[in-house]
């Protein structure tokens, strides 16, 4: 289990880092924490002809508070999320999932533009973006643009980046740090999740009046649950209405059974991790509940 | 083939490796430094892992040239001359270790933790050591060899 | 008498690990490290269909590559092989080529071995290989193996059993009519094996003047390494040496010769420079053997009190695709149907037995052998019975356990165990882990709607089995003796070599002790030495819980030759009778007047280099040779209790393990440290087997089970703190009456689970729980049948 030979860059400015994208052309990769694509090099499941490394590109590992969003850069790291005292704050969300991730070591290196541009279904980062109504900023060669989380995820392994595009950084909704959710069913800690629930809400007197629930691991993107949303919307923020929400999670889901779980045990554990993050989003001593 | 400048367990080392060679790789073949261990090359044993400018990493999801003008830190560099580093003596004491295959990679791992300089539980230590797999002990003795070091300066360092 | 300068034993005390230094600091030489002066790296081109013919393998692109010197095919060694042949009647034998020739028999299989500079040219020389493979239907379950109209795998063989076994106690169907009440259980366990941290490897050398090959290789029987190369090589057994150097785990998976080592060794001859190869973790996953893939149906005949009057049983063991060396295609059902009836008074007994072939990764052994499964046979039949005469599951269990008054107990299968003390390590355990109080909590616990259950296993663990036992297994190399040499130096040094090896089960350290105390001195100045086939003449290795009885046995036989000879030179010196000399802390004194003296030191460096001071007769050597088998060969029986509470999540399905006590009786303890750690280590791989660990096939064949994310074996969350406590019934057999204790922590987990869940989820319902792992999958099935059924207790 050795890598492929390639080329490797460690470009030192962004539009060195495009440039070199741009020259090695389809066959190259960016490569940030590599806590995803180093497995995939050793396996030879990925062969590219060049990596490009983001590690030496300066102003990558920010994390600022601006308009009502929070601006995370792409380097930032899963363990300096899950001890960013901004992010702590204002996007509790990201912080409870961030610390969810694999073990110390792979949080250490791993990065959070490194998931979002990975968009393995089953992670923690992606569906937290879309719960969060996050943005993804893409820089080329030639242009910068920004695109909603829930355009971006297309597939597995597969997003609306085009080739020759670099995330340079991901912006959070902050408007959900009172109501929020976070809930995995892993085998063993540190696994992958089977499935996971990230729930976003805004409650006003009892009442949800925003609701964003977003599953991983039930199918090929991070899946919003409109059956889910549609329950919460306008109802009191009750136990019967997070049950109800979950059950129809459960129902609206299609998920694919593989060596981990049959695709029934998937939809089951839609139910029992929706209803946990659910719960722990309408609770009124929000973010401290225990996990169950 | 390009040349890196690292720092390994206090030494400045100066090397040529190519793109694609892994640090554990470095570490071991070119460095013969054969203490850390390599188990499953993706990321998933933890038998590999050293510090890299003090955090723990995964030397095999870890490219050499990436660590152009960092420092390393591995099993090699805990004990000084005859003497064991704590943290090593209480896995000793203990009984911590079996094959010894996996334990480069906790004593590194426990050493992170005990620069942290703090309290732990039993299931803390659990949770924060989970992702170094040992197959002969069963946990139960390394968990008495971790909390003991945190306790009895394994800490006292860094 | 003047005992006041005898040195504390070390034989029973809390020891720390003399081999622990080296590993602590990195210093430890494992395969891997190993460098030799022009030494090259290969990689296996592997199988990717289960089963086909191989019709082409295209080796012009991976030898056009730069720093790829060599690429092997199967016609290149077609003169060798590997193949072991039981003595069992009926044994239809298979020879697994070295590199596949003309058929591919499962995914892993070596087709095409690539020589370069390094792993990584080996791994692009790899990747250009072009393999062509017409794919087969493959045959991937016992029902496809054993239809009457399968394709046999083997060619010349009539289906795919490897053997058929039977066995029948005379009056076995009277018994059956006279009980009243008969339970059948079928049963399966999943497919995992032992899954060491380091992978395997080796190192080969070919020596052109000598004509010797030396392998360093990953491998827990070096001698036994070693007759299998000269029969698959083709050479007598003097021109190969083995060394296995520190390893890193084996479980049995390193128990084996595989087809890598002889690979490696005609490369090197061959191409005159060393070969090393290490196997990458995925590779593990599919090359290195398999194991524990039981079907077992058994049925209890038993009476109104809930005692066993027959038990009847038919095993069936997926084997994969290949007969492996030593154990050969029926070692696990064998020890399966002679091990069933397991540590109760059953008299009357029938058995059937067949191991099969399939497409899968052949089947090796996986600490244990065989008896996880039938103790969770038997065990699950046990708590069957206590439920349907409502009996609590220690009641029916003191009814049919084995008494101290039935020792010896020759088994309906023809085991003699020789001593033990089952009822009372179970009533220990009760105690040790306060039952009373866990049914207490229990209670609580489901009042607030949590799924607890508790599960309890007496079990007897056979150990240090010889000659007699490995004789009816079928085995064409019989494991019986240990070799251990005892050597002093004129330092005064004792260096023991011995033919067992250690890969972290202490024995480098209990050796010493045995061997520091039979010679009088500190642990110290007593040397081990281990997994070199130079060092000593035969021996069979570590495996099968063996080692501390035989190899201890062995060395306590050589250093009391050792002693004597001190004892001799050193009466000469003191001007006194032999007999009179005592021996300890290192020294020897006239007993009665400790200032009549002399060092052991001293006596060794006299005996050494100044031969004109030893007694007539005496020659100038303190060294001895000793082997041992602990007649009569039938084994030490180590017996346990274990006792776990496990808690179910109802809406997952998960199931934690909260708390696991064992009563253990091993007999004398040689290091009760040592013998924890190996409990230890044995439950934690138990657990794997009862809720993680399986190999998963496609309906093609297709393994996908080859990660560490999706072959689950458990980490530290999994696995709970333990309490531990020991009984010591010394075995009459054997020297000290050690028995062994290896293996025993790794049986009983998957019934004490199982039972445990069982419990947990009985307010649903109850079900039969027959089925490992228990992933939380399974469990949920499980609930949801119980539910189904209803009517809980």
């Amino acid at each position: 289990m050795k890598p492929c030979p390639f080329r490797y860059h460690a470009p030192t400015s962004m539009e060195a880092a495009t440039g070199a994208l741009a020259l090695a052309g389809d066959d190259a990769l960016v490569m940030s924490g590599g806590q995803s694509l180093m497995p995939m090099l050793n396996m030879r499941l990925a062969r590219p002809s060049d990596v490009i490394d983001l590690r030496a590109v300066p102003d990558l590992g920010h994390v600022e508070v601006r308009d009502g969003m929070v601006d995370v850069g792409a380097m930032v790291t899963h363990r300096a999320a899950e001890t960013d005292a901004l992010i702590a704050t204002n996007l509790p969300l990201a912080h409870r999932a961030a610390g969810m991730i694999g073990f110390r070591a792979i949080r250490n290196r791993g990065t959070v533009g490194g998931s979002i541009a990975h968009a393995d279904p089953a992670a923690e980062w992606p569906a937290v973006l879309v719960a969060l109504d996050g943005h993804v900023t893409l820089q080329s060669a030639t242009a910068v643009r920004t695109i909603s989380s829930d355009e971006f995820f297309v597939s597995v392994f597969t997003t609306a980046k085009l080739p020759g595009e670099i995330i340079t950084g991901l912006s959070f909704s902050a408007r959900f740090a009172q109501h929020w959710g976070f809930a995995e069913f892993q085998r063993r800690t540190g696994d992958f999740a089977i499935v996971a629930a990230a729930v976003a809400c805004q409650v006003s007197e009892s009442v949800i009046t925003e609701a964003r629930v977003v599953l991983a691991g039930v199918g090929s993107t991070p899946v919003r649950c409109a059956a889910a949303e549609a329950v919460l919307l306008g109802r009191a923020a009750t136990a019967e209405t997070a049950a109800a929400a979950a059950a129809a999670a459960r129902d609206e889901v299609d998920p694919i059974g593989d060596v981990h779980a049959s695709a029934d045990y998937r939809r089951r554990l839609v139910f029992s991790e929706t209803h946990r993050a659910i719960s722990q989003a309408l609770s009124p001593r929000v973010g401290d509940l225990a996990h169950a | 083939m390009r040349e890196i400048n690292v720092v390994i367990n206090g030494s400045d080392v100066r090397a040529t490796v190519s793109d694609r060679l892994l640090l554990s790789d470095f570490i071991r073949d070119d460095q013969r430094l054969t203490g850390t261990h390599v188990g499953c090359e993706h990321g998933y044993c933890g038998s590999c892992t050293v510090l890299l400018d003090g955090a723990s990493v995964r030397s095999c999801l870890t490219l050499a040239v990436q660590t152009d003008g960092h420092v390393i830190e591995t099993v090699e560099s805990l004990a000084v001359g005859a003497d064991l580093h704590p943290i090593q003596e209480a896995f000793r004491l203990n009984h911590g270790l079996q094959c010894g295959f996996c334990t480069p990679g906790l004593l590194m791992t426990t050493l992170e933790l005990a620069r942290e300089n703090r309290e732990c539980s039993r299931e803390e230590i659990r949770e924060r050591l989970a992702g170094n797999l040992c197959r002969c002990t069963g946990y139960h003795h390394i968990v008495d060899a971790v909390e003991a070091a945190l306790r009895t300066g394994g800490r006292d360092d860094g | 008498m003047m005992d006041d300068v005898r040195s504390p034993r070390l034989v029973g005390a809390r020891v720390l690990r003399v081999e622990d230094r080296r590993l602590l600091t990195g210093s430890g030489r494992f395969v891997a490290d190993i460098a030799l002066d022009r030494m090259l790296a290969a990689k296996f081109v592997r199988a990717d269909v289960a089963h086909g013919n191989l019709t082409g393998v295209d080796v012009s692109a991976g030898l056009s590559i730069d720093g790829v010197l060599a690429v092997f095919v199967g016609s290149d060694f077609a003169d060798h092989e590997v193949r072991c042949v039981s003595s069992y009647e009926g044994f239809q034998s298979s020879g697994q080529p070295i590199l596949a020739v003309d058929r591919v028999r499962f995914v892993g299989e070596a087709i095409a071995m690539v020589v370069a500079d390094d792993e990584y040219v080996a791994e692009d020389g790899c990747d250009a290989v072009i393999v062509d493979i017409e794919a087969l239907t493959p045959i991937l379950s016992r029902a496809q193996a054993l239809a009457d109209d399968a394709e046999p795998l083997h060619a010349g063989w009539v289906g795919n059993a490897y053997a058929r076994r039977a066995l029948r106690t005379p009056r076995f169907d009277q018994a059956v009519a006279n009980a009243a009440h008969h339970l059948t259980l079928q049963l399966t366990n999943g497919r995992h094996t032992g899954i060491p941290i380091e992978t395997r490897g080796c190192v080969a050398e070919y020596d052109r003047g000598s004509g010797v090959f030396r392998l360093f290789t990953t491998t827990q029987i070096p001698h036994l390494i070693r007759a299998g190369l000269s029969l698959a090589l083709g050479v007598p057994e003097s021109n190969i040496q083995v060394v296995s150097p520190d390893v890193g785990g084996g479980f049995g998976v390193k128990a084996q010769l595989y087809v890598e080592d002889v690979a490696c060794c005609l490369a090197a001859r061959a191409l005159g420079r060393p070969i090393k190869w290490v196997e990458d973790r995925r590779e593990h996953f599919i090359a290195s053997h398999h194991s524990r893939e039981h079907y077992h149906s058994v049925t209890a005949h038993f009476d109104d009190d809930g005692v066993v009057q027959a038990l009847e049983a038919d095993v069936a063991v997926d084997m994969g695709a290949y007969s492996v060396f030593p154990w050969t295609a029926t070692m696990d059902n064998g020890m399966a149907m002679g091990i069933l009836p397991g540590p109760y008074r059953i008299h009357h007994y029938a058995a059937t037995g067949t191991p099969y072939c399939t497409n899968k990764t052949p089947y090796g052994a996986y600490r244990g052998v065989a008896r996880p499964a039938a103790c969770f046979s038997i065990e699950r039949l046990i708590d069957q019975i206590a439920r349907h005469r409502g009996l609590d599951r220690v009641e029916v269990r003191r009814r049919n356990l084995l008494q101290g008054s039935d020792y010896p107990w020759h088994s309906p299968s023809g085991l003699v165990y020789d001593s033990g003390s089952l009822i009372e390590s179970m009533d220990k355990v009760v105690e040790l882990a306060d039952y009373d109080g866990l049914l207490v909590d229990q209670a609580r616990g489901r009042a607030e709607g949590r799924l607890l259950g508790i599960g309890l296993v007496a079990f007897t663990e056979q150990t240090a089995h010889s000659t007699q036992e490995f004789k009816l297994r079928g085995v064409p190399i019989v494991f019986g003796y240990e070799t251990v040499r005892v050597r002093m130096d004129a330092s005064g040094q004792a260096v023991v070599a011995a033919s067992i090896h250690d890969h972290g089960q202490g024995l480098e350290t209990t050796l010493a002790q045995i061997t520091a105390d039979r010679l009088g001195l500190a642990i110290e100045d007593v040397h081990v030495q281990y997994g070199d086939t130079d060092r000593v003449a035969y021996g069979s290795g570590t495996f099968a819980s063996r080692s501390a009885v035989l190899a201890g046995g062995a060395a306590t036989k050589a250093a009391d030759v050792v002693a004597d000879v001190l004892r001799e030179v050193a009466a000469h010196c003191l001007e006194a009778s032999p007999e009179d000399v005592v021996l300890d802390a290192g020294k020897l004194w006239v007993r009665g007047t400790p200032s009549r003296s002399i060092e052991v030191k001293e006596v060794c460096r006299l005996v050494y280099q100044r031969p004109e001071r030893l007694p007539d007769g005496v020659e100038p050597m303190l060294e001895a040779t000793r082997t041992y088998d602990a007649a009569p060969g039938t084994g030490a029986y180590t017996n346990a209790a274990h006792l776990a509470m496990v808690e179910v999540d109802q809406q997952t399905g998960k199931s934690q393990v909260l708390t696991y006590a064992v009563v253990e009786d091993c007999g004398p303890m040689i290091n009760p440290m040592i013998v924890e750690g190996q409990i230890f280590g044995g439950i934690a791989q138990g657990i794997g087997t009862a809720l993680f660990e399986e190999f998963l096939y496609d309906d093609d064949g297709q393994p996908l089970s080859t990660t560490f994310a999706d072959y689950l074996i458990p980490t530290m969350t999994d696995v709970p703190d333990f309490r531990v406590a020991h009984l010591q019934t010394p075995s009459p057999h054997t020297i000290g009456g050690i028995k062994g204790m290896g293996e025993g922590g790794a049986i009983p987990p998957g019934a004490v689970i199982a039972a445990a869940i069982e419990d947990a989820i009985s307010p649903l319902g109850h079900v039969v729980i027959t089925r490992l792992p228990l992933t939380p999958e399974r469990v949920l099935e499980y609930i949801d049948a119980a539910k189904n059924q209803g009517g809980g207790r």
